[in-house]
């Protein structure tokens, strides 16, 4: 008799999600054995994908017609990376650790560089153009709404986005007593932006929550379907 | 070493950094991204090794819930070999990932339901400031309006005052999070860049 991988799957999801969900009467040993299985099972996964769909289109396939059929600079640009994965390796090695700094440095310096480009590039001017963008009575004859209304809601995320951000200004300076504090104004605007972080917290745990909500309605309809197909 | 780690850091980011900028060096950028790619898996990897390290350690010294240790070890490199063999396409591993990876990551999120709603309660229990007042506040009137009674939307909750907070009043504040964690962000990678921090090794 064959067993079809879909049963297999199913009989899987089934236990997995029981032992899962036996959290709800306390932390248990058939939830840690769950935990442990599933943390092992997706460090390999992903030690896979990144072998077959990282290493191999980029280092390991390329490596052997760079060094065989390609000019000097073919062959330099495939040396490096293997030099620096041989450097990196050392890190297993507790003597010879520190030369995997070479990697890291390059690892950091590049990464480095990504995030000050995004944060520039896809947040700091996008989010400082949309919150300018409220008061541009084109745009709001554009989309045909009215610049009264446009303009009050400018306003209000105007008012948040300076007031968030005086909340998170912790320069501070002594009083007489020694204690720091911070500037009268700073204080005020940073107690306006306590409001608009809490409101921003609500609808961010109301979305989160009605997520989690709905992937524990589909666990347990998955659980009731597993008992339809018998 | 240090100066050699720091000026490789340095170099590395301003040439990334250009290309951003530059078309001339967007040649060069692409190159270094694809070795820090290369390398990141690599990284990874050896991230990985760790972990079967640090737990086939806890099963050498016998040390307390090193059973556990042993099934993740176990569960590890099985999962790994099968992964080689048949590559993370097969048919096999799709059933790995699909009858054991998603659902317990889907479960756990489940699971999110109860501790997200206790951490709610302890949060009025244990700090009833005014940013917790308005967070409570908020995500009441966001459930109510959200709801879908038998008769419809709840009367202006849902239709009025659901929409104006969600988009309006949180708009402003998570725009001013935002800017606040890349300017956070922007700062830390210029420190990186200027070799003030050196989270590489050295001071």
């Amino acid at each position: 008799m064959q067993i079809s991988l879909d049963l297999i799957t199913g009989v899987l999801s089934f236990l997995f999600t029981l032992l899962i969900l036996s959290y709800l009467i306390g932390d248990n040993p058939l939830f840690r054995i769950a935990i442990y299985l599933f943390v092992g099972i997706t460090a390999g996964y992903v030690a896979s994908v990144i072998w077959w769909q990282v290493l191999t289109p980029r280092l390991f396939s390329p490596t052997i017609p760079a060094l065989f059929a390609g000019s000097m600079i073919e062959r330099a640009i495939i040396i490096v990376p293997w030099l620096g994965a041989v450097f990196i390796l050392m890190k297993i090695s507790p003597r010879l650790s520190k030369i995997a700094s070479i990697t890291m440095a390059f690892l950091v310096g590049a990464g480095a560089a990504v995030i000050i480009a995004g944060a520039l590039i896809g947040t700091i001017i996008p989010q400082v153009s949309a919150s300018i963008n409220f008061f541009d009575p084109r745009l709001a004859a554009a989309r045909n709404i009215d610049l009264l209304e446009v303009m009050g809601n400018g306003a209000i995320v105007l008012v948040g986005v300076v007031t968030t951000l005086s909340y998170f200004h912790f320069g501070a300076r002594p009083q007489t007593n020694g204690n720091p504090r911070r500037f009268v104004l700073i204080e005020f605007f940073a107690f306006i932006g306590r409001i608009f972080i809490g409101i921003t917290l609500g609808v961010i745990f109301a979305g989160v929550y009605a997520a989690a909500l709905t992937a524990f309605i589909e666990r347990i309809s998955s659980l009731i379907n597993f008992f339809g197909i018998f | 070493m240090r100066v050699f780690t720091a000026v490789i850091a340095i170099a590395v980011g301003l040439m990334v950094l250009l290309g951003y900028f530059f078309a001339g060096f967007v040649g060069i950028q692409t190159l270094l991204l694809n070795w820090a790619i290369i390398l990141a898996g690599v990284a990874s990897l050896v991230g990985i090794f760790n972990l079967i390290a640090v737990h086939t350690d806890k099963i050498r010294r016998a040390e307390k819930g090193s059973v556990y240790s042993a099934l993740l070890v176990i569960a590890l490199v099985a999962t790994f070999v099968f992964g080689l063999i048949l590559q993370p396409q097969h048919q096999i591993m799709q059933v790995i990932l699909n009858g054991i990876i998603l659902p317990v990551e889907a479960t756990l999120m489940g699971l999110l339901t109860i501790t997200l709603l206790y951490a709610a309660i302890r949060l009025l229990r244990r700090r009833a400031d005014v940013m917790s007042i308005f967070f409570i506040i908020t995500a009441v009137l966001i459930f109510l309006g959200s709801a879908t009674l038998p008769t419809g939307d709840v009367p202006i909750v849902g239709t009025l005052i659901r929409p104006w907070v969600s988009q309006i009043w949180a708009l402003g504040g998570a725009r001013g999070i935002l800017i606040g964690v890349a300017l956070g962000t922007l700062v830390t990678g210029l420190r990186v860049l200027f070799g003030i921090d050196r989270p590489y090794g050295g001071k």
